[in-house]
């Protein structure tokens, strides 16, 4: 697999900047390493296209909870991995997060890995949800979390099928589909703040906030005017809400 | 027997040239590890290399033992204080890992930081668990 620019800390060129600035900037979205994923690798082409990320300034959510992954800083100790574990009871069998891993090569030829922690996009225009057959995954209107009602999944797996990310597992104990929920059961509906990956992070990867709070960590992480910030296979439309960025 | 025989015989060879490249070097000082150091604490995991650092960065025993390092392996790790925090103050590995001696400690984390996919892979161990097929 070649590497693609967005794994350099500055992969940004002055000319890729300009094209940002003529889009207006309204994040610095950018491209995607979506060619990490492994079931459908992108042509090298296209992972490096430039797409303008829109809607996500005007969405209905209040929060907005989102994610921005500080992907350089991540050294895949998977701390976040279990402690998500822990909270939400995951079986060894699934994950609701994990850690992806590509090498690359530094200017001196020094092989280093590049770790990309995935989980729930919690897309704006959610393709798992627009297929469940019982409404059984819905988007929550007021966070926007894209949540599982188990007792109305009837184990199809369409949605499965339907997510570009691979973010969702049958669990057998639940007979039924298991995801990230951003710990909204486990742990904001009880007053945390922070999911337990957040927390659990000792290199502050997961930022997580309310994106429709301009003062929010989140927000000022992405509009940043000299920091690309890119989501994973923006060309599917689904609008996933987990950014990256080298910072 | 005539194999159990042979196995003797390149041991005993492998033995004689080990000792002679060690009388070549005359000097007990060019001992050290071969393998590299795999820390687990507080995070799974950092590799440190005795061979890198000795050949291709030309330092010896003295340049890190008894300070920062001890000689013996994990005496560091048992600290409270080794953190990224620490070395950023210039100890442990910070002394030299500061941006001037050596890349800085808050710089290319992953040259390090194998993690735990980079530790399963050195210690041969499977991951858990068969994704989401
Ligand atoms: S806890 Fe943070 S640094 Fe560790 S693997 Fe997870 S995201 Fe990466
Ligand atoms: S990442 Fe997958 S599971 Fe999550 S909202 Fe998007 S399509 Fe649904």
């Amino acid at each position: 697999m070649k590497v693609n620019r967005s794994d350099k800390p500055n992969f940004v060129t002055d000319e890729e900047r300009r094209e940002f600035l003529k889009l207006g900037l309204k994040i610095t979205g950018v491209l995607a390493g979506g060619s990490i994923l492994s079931l459908v690798p992108l042509p090298e082409d296209e992972a490096n296209a430039l797409v303008e990320l829109e809607g996500y300034e005007k969405t209905p959510y209040k929060p907005h909870y989102v994610m921005v992954i500080r992907q350089n800083h991540c050294v895949d100790c998977e701390k976040c991995k279990e402690a998500c574990k822990k909270t939400n009871h995951v079986p060894d069998y699934g994950y609701r997060t994990t850690i992806l891993e590509k090498m690359a090569e530094d200017d001196e030829g020094k092989k280093f890995s590049i770790f990309m922690p995935v989980l729930c996009n919690h897309c704006l225009n959610p393709p798992c949800v627009r297929v469940c057959p019982t409404k059984a995954t819905t988007k929550d209107p007021k966070t926007g979390i894209v949540v599982m009602h188990y007792h109305k999944c009837i184990g199809c797996k369409t949605c499965m099928a339907a997510c570009p990310y691979n973010a969702r597992y049958f669990n057998e104990e639940k007979r039924a589909i298991d995801k990230c929920n951003f710990c909204w059961d486990t742990r904001l509906s009880k007053g945390e703040k922070l999911t337990a990956c957040s927390a659990a992070c000792p290199a502050h990867v997961r930022v997580f906030g309310d994106f429709s709070d301009k003062n929010s960590e989140v927000w000022k992480l992405v509009h940043q005017p000299d920091k690309a910030v890119w989501v994973l296979r923006p060309e599917t439309g689904a609008k996933p809400c987990i950014f990256y960025m080298n910072d | 027997m005539i194999e159990k025989g042979l196995k003797i015989f390149l041991c005993v060879m492998f033995l004689c040239c080990v000792l002679a490249v060690g009388a070549a070097s005359g000097e007990d000082d060019e001992d050290y590890p071969q393998e590299p150091i795999i820390f687990t604490k507080p995070v799974k995991a950092v590799v440190f290399d005795h061979k890198l650092h000795v050949e291709e960065n030309g330092l010896d025993c003295d340049s890190c033992h008894d300070d920062p390092f001890e000689m013996a392996a994990g005496t560091a790790e048992e600290n409270k204080d080794f953190n990224m925090k620490a070395l950023y103050e210039g100890k442990y590995c910070g002394q030299c890992h500061d941006g001037d001696s050596a890349f800085a400690s808050n710089t290319r984390c992953t040259l390090c930081h194998i993690g735990v996919k980079g530790y399963n892979r050195m210690t041969g161990v499977k991951p858990k668990g068969h994704g989401h097929e």
